[in-house]
């Protein structure tokens, strides 16, 4: 099946919250009692019952204020550090068409998830369980637009085919954000500004330690395990073992 | 005249196995988050949940009776002289059928050696994992460094452990009598620890 992604044109978003709004209504996701920053994001950050969120940029430009938004969620890696590190196959995993989903029964509670994903995504909830965007899987699988591309009034946010709305992206001469990172991220952005603008990284990656860990200490450590084996075995029959001389061990005549 | 000489105290000894049981408890239920294959140990615990419960806790034993042996040891095995420098340039004579045996104290230099990183694996696999007991405590960079360092002294530890254990048991017969009764053969001790054999012998 041919990959499946979001395009997310941030010039397009007015910061309605239609995203949000749909998003909690279709995964019964309970409201959640914020405070008022002084500002018009709300909640300030995803949480284990906000899946998609609207991030406020408000910078002061003399008596202006320009305001950007962009929407923020699971970005459905291809290389997907969450799947890299999670130790229940199949807890998180991608579906058919390319999205991360996961698996609440399969979730042994590990926490890697957070500390392998490159964009600080998954949260978990009170059962300490993984939460974060599916992309709807369920409704995907049966034919049904994600409820925040269906939600939204301005074509800000749209779902479909990936080679294809990238390549009407491109026709409609707009630079896209995250077409070949991670192998290919399933969110692409059209960005008003820098990606940093965003508090999105420019080059996003497997973070380096958790390369290390799984891509090179992994099967370095694999390969040390059998290989001191081998070589302890290889030394018993080769060298061979130091036998003791038992005449050490005669009893001494008389008493001695 | 007995046949056999003092070795380790009963102390010493049930110290010894109580680490050497959690450490085995630590891979039986840590293996399971260190690869996809190795998951169905998480069964051995009841499901992996239990298992991460069971390799915190085993993980707090392991720790605290890793530095209590090494402190009822440190006297003998921070201490390295010439003859140890000659072992560790001969590579204890394992290289060899028939290796002259360089005199030894009650520890022999690998052993010490062993004893130094062992110690020192269990404080990071200790620290690392206090760190990551809870996954979102600390800093996203100090959680994932705590991974790495704890998936490359773990990789350290089995490697170091396979060499311990075969030399311990088949690689050197009559050693693991002394961990298990406490004593050691006359034979042995000439053999594996000559200054240690003499200055017991003398008492």
């Amino acid at each position: 099946m041919k990959r499946k992604a979001f395009l997310i044109d941030t010039t397009r978003c007015t910061a309605c919250r239609s995203c949000q709004v749909a998003c909690k209504q279709w995964n019964k996701l309970d409201a959640e009692a914020t405070v008022n920053r002084g500002s018009y994001e709300n909640p300030p950050d995803l949480t284990p019952l906000l899946y998609n969120q609207i991030h406020f940029i408000e910078q002061e430009q003399g008596d202006d204020l320009r305001w950007l938004f962009i929407n923020r969620r699971c970005m459905h890696c291809a290389d997907a550090g969450c799947v890299k590190v999670c130790p229940s196959a199949g807890a998180l995993y991608h579906t058919k068409e390319g999205l991360v989903a996961y698996n609440r029964e399969k979730c042994i509670e590990c926490h890697y998830c957070v500390s392998g994903c490159p964009f600080d995504v998954p949260r978990y909830d009170a059962k300490q369980k993984v939460t974060k965007c599916h992309a709807c899987s369920d409704r995907v699988q049966n034919g049904l637009l994600p409820a925040c591309a269906k939600a939204c009034p301005t074509q800000a946010l749209s779902f479909g085919d990936r080679d294809q709305l990238i390549a009407e992206a491109k026709a409609a001469g707009k630079k896209l954000y995250g077409e070949n990172d991670l192998g290919g991220l399933g969110v692409l952005y059209v960005l008003d500004d820098e990606p940093g603008t965003y508090r999105l990284p420019k080059n996003p990656a497997i973070p380096a330690s958790i390369f290390f860990w799984k891509d090179v200490v992994k099967p370095l450590g694999i390969l040390g395990f059998w290989g001191a084996v081998g070589v302890a075995a290889l030394h018993y029959v080769t060298i061979g073992p130091k036998k003791l001389d038992d005449a050490d061990d005669q009893p001494r005549k008389g008493g001695e | 005249m007995t046949n056999t000489i003092d070795r380790f105290g009963t102390a010493s000894r049930v110290l010894h196995w109580l680490v050497a049981i959690s450490f085995l408890l630590l891979v039986l239920s840590g293996l399971g988050l260190y690869a996809h294959t190795f998951f169905g140990y998480f069964d051995l615990f009841g499901g992996p949940q239990q298992g991460i419960v069971v390799h915190k806790w085993a993980g707090i034993v392991f720790l605290i009776g890793s530095v209590l042996l090494f402190l009822s040891h440190a006297g003998e095995v921070c201490r390295f002289d010439a003859d140890d420098r000659r072992w560790i340039a001969r590579l204890g004579g394992y290289l060899s059928r028939n290796a002259e045996e360089i005199p030894q104290g009650k520890f022999n230099a690998g052993q010490k050696l062993f004893g130094i990183f062992a110690v020192i694996a269990a404080l990071v696999m200790g620290a690392t994992g206090l760190v990551i007991w809870d996954p979102t405590a600390y800093s996203r960079e100090l959680t994932q460094a705590s991974f790495l360092l704890h998936s490359i002294f773990f990789n350290l530890f089995m490697v170091g452990m396979i060499v311990h254990v075969y030399l311990a048991t088949i690689g050197n017969p009559g050693t693991l009598e002394g961990m298990l009764y406490g004593q050691v053969r006359r034979s042995w001790a000439k053999k594996h620890a000559g200054k240690w054999f003499e200055k017991v012998a003398k008492n």
